[in-house]
């Protein structure tokens, strides 16, 4: 089913980057909990009332409740944990098959008896797991300092379906770069998809905040299937759990598909 | 029963580029030398070979198998080496040793270890720091450490030194000797010479010859060049003698002969010969002297 020794040596490639954007997380997510006030929560709107509102919107600060959850919503899940994993999960795609197809190590990987799809399958794993261990790490955090700081002040089942929705939409991410990484002979092209994609979706969305006029825009992008409002309110977002199901689901096909049909330039 | 068989193979690129319904066959035990120039689509068959590529038209086997759909079977019993080498980042040589023998389930390193001590081969340093030459040592170790019965060559001894290209000789000769199938691909004749014992000619993705090697030594022709004491002897001599003679610059008469060379050295007594050398013949001289009278083969070599 799987490689083994492939599986190690992705790991060994890979976990540097991993900790890296783990460690900015950490820097992150502590300090907007501790942030967090119920008195000045109040104070803090009437501050950014004074700001020009299309800018704060943008980066997803707009709509700020009284509550834990929502302080988390907006300040961490509306634009930071949208930002941070992806640089890693970029990385990770391109790596996983099209670096190997450009550099020509595949050639290698391939001279071994093991089939194209069992490579992709073991690569394939290697970043659904490793991207469901840093949002389960984020999820096991954020929830024990706002135990620790804020006790029974969290939402806790409103925390968990965001952070199974950032999972969610990071599956359908990923499963663009990985497709893109398969389809690709060079990392160049492989990146302009896997990373231009998410990158595009990611200012779209943006954009799309910022205002009436230009809202339509979010027809435009995926992240529109990761609505924190919506979880928190608790209504209309398992819809969009799905459709963002069905789009890793189809990626990752259409990538093992491609990749197990295609010639390769080794 | 044919090990490797390559029936009708066409992948055509455009542009005369690719292979065009190639049809070859090797037996059990046979070293095949695959000779081209650079460009000639040498590196697509072994592609098609390899199962990276799917042909357009015809078929590609090796041990009974579809080189393509079966192509991890076939890899339990075949060593590779590619003509780049490409190697993880950041290995060192012998982790990426490791690494080959673990992707293969291979357990038993001692002839990993004998290859690696016949090739004097570093490999405690990074990969990435390798020379040429000792990144292609660690290749040709990685294609020969499980001991496989079909091993496909593309350019072996690029980038080594004529001390390692005789030690890859002998490996070679080791290797036919337990009945190996060997294919290797060249662009240099000598390189082929030493120790294939058939060769295929490829040319712009056509194969124009398949020869036996003894055959091919004795159609062989020679290129000498001979400098005279003076341009009137150069050009009396080469009026007089019955040779084929390709060019008479100066004092400087350049020739081929075919065969042995008893009649060129009689004739060459009448004169004052102040040095006598041959041209190591390129594979397009040894081409065009084997195959000069075929249409193709003219202009554009």
């Amino acid at each position: 089913m799987l490689s083994k020794p492939l599986l190690k040596a992705t790991i060994k490639q890979n976990y540097m980057v991993f900790l890296i954007i783990v460690a900015v997380l950490m820097l992150y997510l502590p300090i907007i909990i501790t942030m967090y006030d119920p008195a000045t929560q109040e104070s803090l709107n009437k501050v950014l009332d004074t700001m020009p509102q299309g800018m704060i919107a943008a980066m997803g600060f707009s709509e700020i409740g009284a509550d834990l959850i929502d302080f988390i919503g907006s300040y961490f899940y509306g634009f930071l944990i949208l930002l941070l994993p992806m640089i890693y999960t970029i990385i990770a795609c391109n790596r996983c098959i099209a670096s190997h197809v450009d550099k020509g190590s595949m050639a290698y990987l391939l001279s071994t008896p093991n089939t194209r799809s069992k490579i992709a399958r073991t690569q394939s794993l290697f970043i659904i797991v490793s991207i469901t261990i840093m949002i389960a790490f984020i999820t096991i955090v954020g929830l024990v300092l706002s135990n620790a700081t804020f006790p029974d002040k969290l939402d806790i089942n409103a925390f968990l379906l965001m952070n199974l929705g950032s999972l969610l939409l990071y599956y359908a991410v990923t499963g663009f770069g990985f497709f893109a990484s398969c389809l690709f002979n060079d990392t160049k092209n492989s990146l302009m998809i896997g990373a231009g994609l998410p990158v595009a979706f990611l200012v779209i969305q943006m954009i799309s905040d910022v205002g009436e006029k230009t809202s339509f825009l979010k027809y435009f992008t995926m992240f529109t299937l990761f609505d924190v409002d919506k979880i928190i309110g608790g209504q209309g977002y398992i819809p969009q759990f799905i459709a963002l199901a069905i789009i890793a689901v189809v990626m990752y096909g259409l990538g093992f598909y491609v990749f197990k049909k295609r010639d390769l330039p080794l | 029963m044919s090990i490797i068989e390559i029936n009708g193979l066409t992948k055509d690129y455009g542009d005369h580029k690719g292979n065009f319904d190639l049809t070859f066959s090797i037996e059990e035990g046979e070293i095949f030398g695959y000779l081209g120039p650079n460009g000639a689509g040498k590196t697509t068959t072994i592609r098609h070979l390899m199962g990276f590529l799917t042909p357009d038209k015809g078929s590609v086997q090796i041990l009974g198998l579809d080189c393509r759909s079966s192509s991890a079977d076939i890899m339990k019993h075949m060593g590779y080496l590619p003509g780049e080498i490409a190697f993880f980042d950041g290995m060192n040589g012998m982790e990426f040793l490791n690494f080959m023998a673990e992707m293969r389930g291979l357990r038993d390193t001692s002839l990993r270890d004998k290859l690696v001590d016949l090739f004097e081969l570093d490999t405690k340093g990074k990969i990435r720091k390798m020379s040429k030459g000792m990144k292609q040592k660690l290749g040709i170790v990685c294609a020969f450490m499980h001991d496989p019965r079909v091993l496909i060559l593309d350019e072996p001894t690029s980038g080594l030194d004529p001390l390692m290209q005789k030690a890859f000789a002998g490996l070679i000769l080791e290797e036919k000797s337990k009945g190996k199938t060997i294919l290797m691909s060249s662009h240099s004749f000598e390189e082929i010479e030493r120790t294939c014992d058939r060769v295929g000619i490829i040319r712009q993705g056509e194969l124009v010859a398949t020869e036996n090697m003894h055959d091919l030594r004795l159609k062989r022709r020679k290129i000498y060049l001979v400098i005279f004491d003076s341009s009137t002897s150069a050009s009396r001599f080469a009026d007089s003698s019955g040779f084929d003679i390709i060019d008479v610059n100066d004092n400087t008469v350049k020739l081929s002969i075919l065969g042995n060379v008893t009649e060129f050295i009689k004739a060459l007594q009448n004169y004052t010969v102040l040095d006598l050398n041959t041209e190591t013949s390129n594979l397009e001289d040894i081409f065009m002297h084997y195959y000069g009278d075929k249409p193709h083969s003219a202009s554009n070599m």
